[in-house]
């Protein structure tokens, strides 16, 4: 073996050593996979979905009260509908409403009725409701707010509706979900996987930072073996411990059943961020504290994307531009969607850039504090 | 004879201050060469330096004839260093520490439990680092040092805060290697372990040499000699101290004579007293 393939392989057998015999790292590594996957088999398997719903309506309650229909006929009308918990919201335009379920942070469906909508029903004549649905929107909320628009007609001209049903357009505003609404478990795959992998990163800091505190990488400067070595050795085992962690938390919680090349490659891209991290942490703490404090640091943002896919709608632009959002949505897209790697590869893509930067970060300033020792 | 290490002119600025300012000297194989001088005064980045983890910003470093730090790697695998600090993997062995620095030097064919032996841990080579105690640890540091049977040995205050018996079980070892070839560069505030183990004292100060000679010759040249003389007088123990120069003179005789006369014996100077007379100022 030649020489700086001897030192790295010293390196990493030294460093799983050290790993092995210290119990904290042992403990939190096992217990933070049997925690998570135990928590991932206690949640829910099946969706209960309940939306609120967009309405745009000029001057709604007031028409009704001139057509002596009830100022509630619509909230009645989908109550007959058989659709329960619904939340109407109203909307001034269009073009608000068809925003906002676009955006589909405040509702997820919505009902576009024309200016002279009520005259028309009221007067026999056939119109048009469109119906907007946001991508993930529940498949039932279509025949429900169907039913809501048709009670809703029946109710303002009266017990024998004088006109045919009213007829409906169907927007579907970005990818249509509507059929696969994530369970809890699938919505909270990603946040699972992404906190073992943060885990790892916290071990290899509080590894690397050990080291520097101790002063045993000065003892190992000053033999042949060069930073480079250690950086590799480091490398290598922070990205495999990780990887091998991930792969573990994923085959428990089911995440390996679809696209299993896509998934395996987002793991392993996800393993290297969390390693260039854990090299970050590990050069900037100067001890167990200030790993700690790095690392929560680092922690939290890179939890939000994980955290976002708990909430309806699209995650907002910041969310997006986070490190951990291309491995959170390629995990969800593919283990809950069912996506494979033609529709998740933009996100691979900003994941892999992201592993460039982070990783080249933490080499540099491990490196740069290495060589100040 | 060709010196194992040789420097000229070494200069090392951190910020605005200058840590190493034209430091010169040469270490002969064989020769134990003593770095004395008070914290701070450039003992530690001249000797980070020479073992390659800081780049001089001027002058030169030889050591076995190689360019330091353009050949570091080479002349790394030819040196040995031991540090202050007992830098050593606490939750490995003694045993496993070993094997893990030679395996880093490429030489699986060491003898480990020789090398334990030599430093007196053959017994506790398989017990962790972190059960050891401080002698153990530093005998330890040594036998790490030792690894690749160094031409070039860079000792940091190798003793320091030992107890008498480890101090002592350390300085046979670094004769022995002396004896066998080794070049010694031996940092120490020790001076009793300075003078008995250098072949010559090199005093820095301020990151200049101040003085750099046999510890002998040093204390001939800035010390001063005396004898110094116990007697009673009036039911009281009394001490004075000749100088040696006038001490054949007749105070000397006059003592000599009297009854009373309790010690006499021979002093000479320090390195302490050598490096005070020098630097104006004393070690610590």
């Amino acid at each position: 073996m030649g020489g700086r393939a001897n030192a790295v392989a010293a390196i990493i057998a030294k460093d799983v050593r050290l790993f092995a015999r210290d119990r904290f790292y042992l403990f939190i590594s096992i217990l933070s996979l049997v925690f998570f996957g135990g928590l991932f088999w206690l949640l829910p398997a099946s969706v209960e979905a309940t939306a609120p719903i967009g309405v745009h309506l000029p001057d709604l309650e007031l028409l009704l009260e001139q057509r002596g229909a009830p100022p509630d006929a619509l909230d009645d009308g989908l109550d007959q509908a058989g659709e329960q918990g619904l939340e109407i919201v109203d909307y001034s335009s269009s073009r608000e409403l068809e925003r906002a379920v676009a955006d589909g942070e405040e509702v997820v469906a919505g009902l576009d009725f024309p200016a002279d909508f009520l005259d028309r029903v009221a007067g026999g004549q056939p119109t048009t409701v469109t119906l907007l649905l946001a991508g993930d929107a529940p498949e039932a909320l279509r025949p429900a707010l169907a039913g809501a628009v048709r009670e809703l007609a029946f109710t303002i001209a009266g017990e024998e509706p004088p006109v045919a049903v009213p007829e409906l357009e169907e927007m579907v505003l970005g990818v249509d979900r509507s059929d696969a609404p994530l369970t809890m478990r699938d919505q909270l795959r990603p946040m699972l996987v992404f906190l073992v992998l943060l885990m790892e990163m916290f071990a290899l800091a509080s590894l690397v930072a050990v080291e520097i505190a101790q002063r045993t990488v000065t003892a190992v400067l000053v033999t042949p073996a060069r930073i480079g070595d250690l950086l590799a050795a480091k490398t290598l085992f922070g990205a495999v411990l990780a990887f091998g962690q991930a792969l573990l938390i994923a085959l428990v919680t089911g995440a390996l059943g679809h696209a299993l090349g896509t998934v395996l490659l987002a793991l392993a891209l996800g393993a290297v961020l969390a390693t260039g991290f854990g090299l970050l942490a590990g050069a900037t703490g100067k001890d167990f504290i200030g790993i700690v404090f790095v690392s929560v640091v680092l922690f939290i943002p890179l939890m939000i994307p994980a955290f976002a896919v708990l909430f309806p709608g699209t995650p907002a632009l910041w969310i997006r531009a986070l490190p951990s959002y291309g491995l959170v949505e390629v995990l969800l897209r593919t283990s809950g969607h069912g996506d494979g790697l033609a529709e998740v590869w933009p996100h691979l893509a900003a994941l892999a850039a992201w592993c460039v930067a982070v990783f080249g970060a933490g080499t540099a300033v491990l490196h740069a504090r290495l060589r100040r020792m | 004879m060709a010196s194992a290490l040789h420097t000229t002119d070494l200069r090392f600025v951190y910020g605005d201050r200058v840590a190493v300012d034209g430091v010169s000297f040469a270490i002969a194989p064989g020769e134990v060469l003593g770095l004395l001088g008070p914290n701070g005064a450039g003992k530690s980045t001249t000797i980070k330096m020479l073992i390659g983890l800081l780049r001089p910003q001027a002058g030169s470093i030889e050591i076995l004839g190689m360019a330091m730090p353009q050949q570091r790697t080479a002349i790394q695998s030819r040196i040995g260093v031991v540090f202050e600090e007992k830098n050593l993997y606490p939750t490995l062995t003694g045993r496993e520490n070993l094997a893990f620095f030679a395996r880093l030097f490429g030489r699986s064919d060491v003898d480990l439990d020789h090398l334990l032996e030599r430093v007196g841990l053959a017994t506790r080579g398989r017990d962790r680092v972190s059960d050891y105690s401080k002698g153990m640890r530093q005998r330890l540091t040594v036998a790490r040092a030792l690894l690749n049977r160094p031409d070039v040995l860079f000792l940091d205050e190798p003793t320091d805060g030992l107890d008498p018996v480890s101090a002592r079980s350390i300085r046979t070892l670094i004769r022995e290697e002396a004896e066998r070839g080794v070049a010694v560069l031996l940092t120490t505030h020790d001076m009793y372990e300075a003078d008995e183990l250098s072949d010559r004292v090199a005093f820095i100060d301020e990151g200049r040499i101040l003085a750099l000679e046999a510890p002998e010759q040093l204390k001939l040249r800035h010390g001063q000699r005396a004898v110094r003389v116990r007697y009673r007088e009036d039911g009281q123990v009394k001490e004075v101290a000749i100088p040696l120069d006038v001490a054949a003179g007749g105070e000397l005789q006059a003592l000599m004579g009297r009854e009373d006369l309790l010690t006499i014996h021979t002093e000479e100077a320090t390195l302490e007293d050598v490096f005070v007379e020098l630097a104006g100022r004393r070690l610590e």
